[in-house]
């Protein structure tokens, strides 16, 4: 009953073995692999007509022009932190894209008929989709079998006439492509549940474009504005179905995600706010976005994740991707998702062996292009003919969908040959098979020369006026093993990519991507809206910043402190510096206590391994991998200088770390007098680049509350208890404060304890007192939202001015003298009531703004009988 | 007979719980069987606003929210319902081959046989394995009429398997059902269709509840009925015989339908997603008694 499956096979006769030889110049070495279709020369090792202009114009490069420019643009990269790898987590293997310095050269008019094949493709696949998830008349005529639908997991009946009549199934779908042997263009898979890549393309366009201007500019390329411009037209026009004024979010999957780059980008890019699961609330039939100034209705949803896991009452009760009742919102026709839910249902591998069928059935069209031989063993005949053939064709799970493990696949690549047959025939209906495509080859630039590659093509469309537009341009991925290429839904695992270019004859008409992007400014009304989440990642953020800076200061100064050549006992003058260390966590608490240093090493001996210590709380390690953390949760709100910076802390830490073995203090004092430079750096480009929004505000409030909090902690180290308080001290104090010189230009040299800390503590002029950060506080907190109905003030307001009003209240002058007890007394309530109040401050300020995401949970009884 | 059908579901929260979304499988719907001439449902406290909508077989299905901080909500079912005296007992006997109709379901002849085939796949909590297969094999013999055979496999699983409502949870897999020979009418449901589906066969899972006679002598009391669940197999042509393995019957009078589905996952009675709550307390009652 199956079709006759045409084979990419039947037709590769014209690939002849290359003799390739040596060429001259840039070619020089170049050794293509011997099968498949040869992107960059002929079989008589000639380079092809398409690649005229360009191999030329990089051979005209000075020697080494080449390879500067590629390491310029590879620190691009790593600068814009471009990865795929999970966020956060400091030990996973940072993989940054690997993207290759050589695009992928496609002439237009090739391109011409790849786009009128994926428009005819992704026009069938909403038909297929609109006729599954409606009358299923597919079932009806028996073009398929009842198990292709009924047996598929990915099959909800919720999402079962859920469409209103008018609405597509599909608005943005992607096809992977591979080339046979004879150059004819194959689709390898269907993507259709929430396609990953146009992130990607776009930044390694903008990667390459800038590393090659002037070849980008001769080989006329098409450019990629025009997609993104559709798109989000298209996206606008989903949300113009739903009201006047329109809001459209990014529902993504976390930081924790793979393709949680993209996602930030996107979202900058398009100028959405970037949502998660827990920014979303349903509230009597809508679905709102949680920010600080109340929920805001949204109107269209760009969904990232899977469509089950975006409602945990319909679907996975351990989903948090979205939020309960959205499948109700859909229904009620208040928002609109794209993909619309259930979108996934055709991407899997079964859906391949029937699309000849199903495009005669619904277009009484052939196939524009063929999507690569594939068998259903569901079906008896198939079934026999994959197990006479099982060494020549790839099994795969037949109803496998997008995020799911790769695992039964692995599992079934590993079962031995002879048990492969024993596997399939238990349950036929799981499996497919799939003829294995040569896909071509074209060369990688890997340091210094050039080694062939097999490409497999990310084409993408998006529904636009009443067709699907394709991007003139795509993801190219590549990989260097001989095998296939194998495609996940999401980023090219461990592989590498290409800039792909459609190339014409004629001067592509100049829109940068800027102008262009920016003629659509009408369409970014939104993306104010700051999600709580948000902005409690920002208040950390800001914290962080803070802590990382207190903690290098202090170092730095104990560092100086240690290594210095004054006469005074070293011991008298590191003792508070290392209270100060250990209670910031920085060290372990025995290092300041006279009778556990015993059994610790000394202390200058250690210096350099402590700061990599990960079982501190507050080592300079994990203030800065907290750091790292927080700053990537909050990507889409840095500016791209900012994140910079942070990306240079994080890679001149690493390379430190690398050699921490051979490390000394001078080592540490400089990394840390760098560090603080990098920080301020930050705190620079945040006070003078950031506008006056919620998001400054949190983020200045979780600095001042951090830095009144490091204050009070290194003044009560330095300054309450029994100890002598030294000029030493007081300098060193007043060095970790930045204060040194304000100091100096009122009182020159002449160092008394009470004049720091009136410096330190009230002095509501010096950006590093006490004083200053609580006044700072106050403002804030005036400026965040609050009830219309609220007439006295809130708690976290009365905590900032009782603060306030105790530091005013000190009395300064008593400490003249040598301090009595009372003076001391005063100091230490002063500091203990701060050390109190500073901690419920912040537990205030999250309870009233920012939310307790807890986990969601389900419950439904089991029936029970009498 | 007609009925009256209460059923009250009670919970409580050791802490506030600010969201509350909730599905419900509660309103009993009309059959060839039954006629359902009034519905009723209470939430405390008042949500507001209930949607409703049909499912894909044409169950009732209604949602609501609950959004201020609450420790306890309530929920109550109230429903009127007739169930028809069968106007002649099943003979079971008078029914095609099993064979039959595991060959018709794989080239479904017509809509009623497509619309049945939805319930020959595995789905989420009816797995389909050769070691169920193998133990439904001695009630289906070479031949034997599928409503028979149907029969004889209920009888085995009244016989060899006991009630126990510690035996397992909403999670425990039916291959753990199976090894220990113990569980739920839930369970035992899922039990049977299971082995129908392994050998080809449709069967669908219903809920509802069952009337109980109390012992002679004994006032009934009113709460002590529960809800229930069985199956209905496919014979053929639209038609669908209920079969309770928990008790050993055909269900005629007795039984009330509220709901059919693939399995307990599409017809859950009432379900919901909460935040927050801390630890929590159910209780349910359920009232069926005679008009």
């Amino acid at each position: 009953m199956q079709d006759q499956q045409q084979t990419s096979q039947q037709s590769s006769a014209g690939s002849a073995p290359l003799p390739v030889g040596p060429s001259p110049g840039f070619l020089s070495g170049y050794q293509s692999v011997r099968t498949g279709f040869n992107e960059l020369l002929t079989p008589d090792g000639r380079v092809r007509p398409l690649w005229d202009r360009f191999i030329p114009m990089i051979e005209r490069l000075q020697k080494g022009e080449f390879e500067r420019r590629w390491r310029h643009s590879q620190r691009l990269i790593r600068e814009n932190g471009i990865t795929y790898s999970p966020y956060g987590d400091p030990d996973a293997n940072a993989r940054p894209w690997e993207l290759d310095a050589l695009p992928l050269l496609i002439h237009e008019t090739e391109w011409r008929e790849v786009s009128a094949a994926i428009v005819q493709r992704a026009e069938l696949l909403q038909l297929v989709l609109s006729d599954l998830y409606g009358p299923q008349r597919l079932l009806k005529e028996a073009v398929i079998p009842p198990a292709v639908l009924y047996a598929h997991p990915g099959f909800q009946l919720a999402y079962h006439g859920l469409k209103p009549d008018s609405a597509l199934p599909l608005h943005y779908y992607a096809a992977d492509l591979a080339r046979a042997p004879d150059g004819k263009w194959w689709v390898l898979a269907d993507r259709s549940e929430a396609p990953s890549g146009i992130g990607f393309a776009l930044e390694n366009r903008i990667v390459i474009s800038r590393m090659l201007p002037e070849i980008y500019r001769k080989c006329n390329v098409r450019r990629l504005a025009p997609f993104f411009i559709a798109f989000e037209e298209t996206l606008q026009e989903l949300a113009g179905l739903h009201s006047g004024v329109t809001r459209a979010v990014i529902l993504s999957r976390g930081p924790q995600q793979e393709c949680y780059f993209e996602d930030a980008y996107l979202a900058r890019y398009l100028g959405h706010t970037l949502v998660e699961g827990a920014d979303l609330a349903f509230r009597d039939g809508r679905v709102y976005l949680k920010t600080l100034d109340g929920l805001l209705p949204i109107d269209v949803i760009l969904r990232r994740p899977n469509s089950e896991d975006c409602d945990p009452l319909e679907f996975s009760a351990d989903s948090s991707a979205g939020v309960a009742g959205l499948l109700q919102a859909v229904r009620s026709g208040s928002v609109a998702l794209t993909n619309p839910l259930g979108s996934g249902l055709v991407e899997s591998p079964i859906f391949m062996a029937f699309m000849p069928r199903l495009c005669r059935f619904f277009l009484q069209q052939d196939l524009a292009m063929p999507g690569i031989a594939t068998w259903w063993c569901g079906e008896p005949n198939s079934l026999e003919y994959v197990v006479s053939r099982l060494d020549r064709l790839t099994i795969t799970e037949a109803y496998r969908h997008r995020g799911q493990k790769m695992q039964p696949e692995q599992d079934i690549a590993q079962v031995p040959p002879h048990k492969l047959e024993a596997l399939i025939r238990s349950d036929p209906n799981r499996f497919v098979a799939q003829e294995r495509l040569a896909s071509s080859v074209a060369p990688l630039w890997k340091g210094n020369q050039l080694v062939s590659a097999r490409l497999e093509v990310r084409a993408f469309s998006v529904a636009h006026r009443s067709s699907f537009k394709v991007m003139e341009g795509g993801l190219t991925r590549t990989t260097t093993t001989d095998s296939a290429v194998k495609s996940d839904s999401c980023a090219p695992f461990g592989r590498g990519c290409k800039d792909t270019w459609i190339v014409g004859d004629q001067p592509v008409e100049y829109v940068s991507l800027l102008t262009q992007s920016e003629s659509a400014i009408e369409l970014r009304r939104v993306g104010s809206d700051l999600p709580s989440r948000v902005a409690d990642n920002i208040f950390w953020l800001g914290r962080q910043i803070e802590r990382a800076d207190a903690a290098a200061r202090l170092l730095r100064t104990f560092i100086l402190q240690a290594t210095s050549e004054t006469p005074e006992s070293r011991q008298a003058r590191l003792a508070p510096l290392l209270r100060a260390l250990a209670s910031q966590g920085q060290i372990d608490p025995g290092y300041a206590l006279e009778n556990m240093k015993g059994g610790l090493p000394d202390i200058e001996s250690a210096m350099p391994q402590l700061i990599f210590d990960e079982h501190q709380p507050s080592s300079l390690r994990s203030v800065l991998e907290e750091l790292s953390r927080v700053a990537s949760v909050v990507r889409d709100r840095l500016s791209v200088d900012s994140w910079r910076t942070l990306v240079r802390i994080d890679q001149r830490f690493r390379s430190m770390q690398v050699a921490s073995n051979s490390l000394d203090m001078t080592d540490v004092l400089n990394f840390v007098n760098g560090l603080i430079i990098d920080l301020a750096a930050m705190e620079g480009f945040v006070m003078e680049s950031m506008t006056r929004s919620h998001v400054f505000r949190f983020l200045d409030f979780g600095r001042r509350l951090e830095r009144a909090h490091q204050m009070t902690a290194l003044l009560r180290s330095c300054f309450v208890g029994k100890h002598a308080v030294t000029g030493y001290l007081l300098e060193a104090v007043l060095e970790i404060a930045d204060s040194v010189m304000t100091y100096r230009s009122r009182y020159l040299l002449n160092l008394q304890l009470a004049a720091v800390l009136d410096l330190l503590i009230t002095d509501e002029t010096n950006p590093r007192s006490i004083a200053f950060q609580l006044v700072t506080l106050r403002q804030h907190a005036e400026s965040l939202p609050r009830h219309h109905k609220e007439v006295t003030l809130a708690k976290h307001e009365k905590l900032i001015l009782s603060m306030v009003h105790s530091v005013r209240m000190l009395e300064i002058q008593h400490f003249c003298e040598p301090h009595g007890s009372d003076d001391q007394h005063q100091l230490e309530s002063l500091l203990a009531g701060l050390e109190r109040k500073l901690p419920a401050l912040s537990h205030e300020l999250a309870n009233r703004y920012l939310v307790h995401t807890s986990s969601t949970r389900t419950w439904a009884p089991k029936p029970v009988l009498p | 007979m007609q009925y009256r059908i209460t059923h009250t579901t009670k919970y409580t929260y050791s802490e506030p719980v600010p969201v509350f979304e909730n599905k419900l499988h509660l309103a009993p719907r009309t059959t060839a069987c039954q006629h359902c001439s009034s519905y009723r449902l209470m939430v405390m406290p008042d949500p507001l606003r209930i949607d409703s909508h049909a499912d894909y077989f044409g169950n009732r299905v209604e949602y609501f929210s609950i959004l201020n901080a609450l420790r306890t909500l309530s929920v109550t079912s109230t429903s009127t319902v007739e169930v028809f005296e069968p106007s002649a007992p099943v003979d079971v006997d008078d029914s095609p081959p099993w064979e039959e109709l595991r060959q018709g379901l794989l080239k479904p002849p017509n809509d009623a046989w497509r619309d049945a085939c939805m319930f020959s796949f595995a789905s989420d909590f009816v797995p389909i394995s050769t070691s169920l297969a193998e133990f439904a094999k001695p009630s289906f013999t070479p031949g034997r009429p599928i409503l028979a055979a149907a029969a004889d496999l209920t009888r085995r699983i009244n016989e060899q398997f006991h009630y126990n409502s510690r035996a397992t949870d909403i999670s425990t897999p039916v291959d753990v059902v199976l090894s220990q020979k113990a569980g739920v009418c839930q369970d035992f449901a899922h039990l049977q269709i299971a082995c129908l589906r392994s050998l080809g066969l449709a069967a669908r899972y219903v809920s509802g509840y069952l009337r109980t006679i109390p012992p002679p002598g004994k006032e009934k009391l009113v709460g002590a009925d529960a809800s229930h669940a069985w199956l209905s197999v496919f014979a053929g042509n639209a038609v669908w015989v209920d079969f309770d393995p928990t008790n050993n019957v055909l269900p005629t009078q007795d039984h009330v339908t509220v709901a059919y589905g693939r399995d307990y996952g599409d017809v859950c009675p009432i379900q919901g997603v909460f935040v927050g709550g801390g630890s929590h307390t159910m209780s349910v009652s359920v009232d069926v008694s005679t008009l």
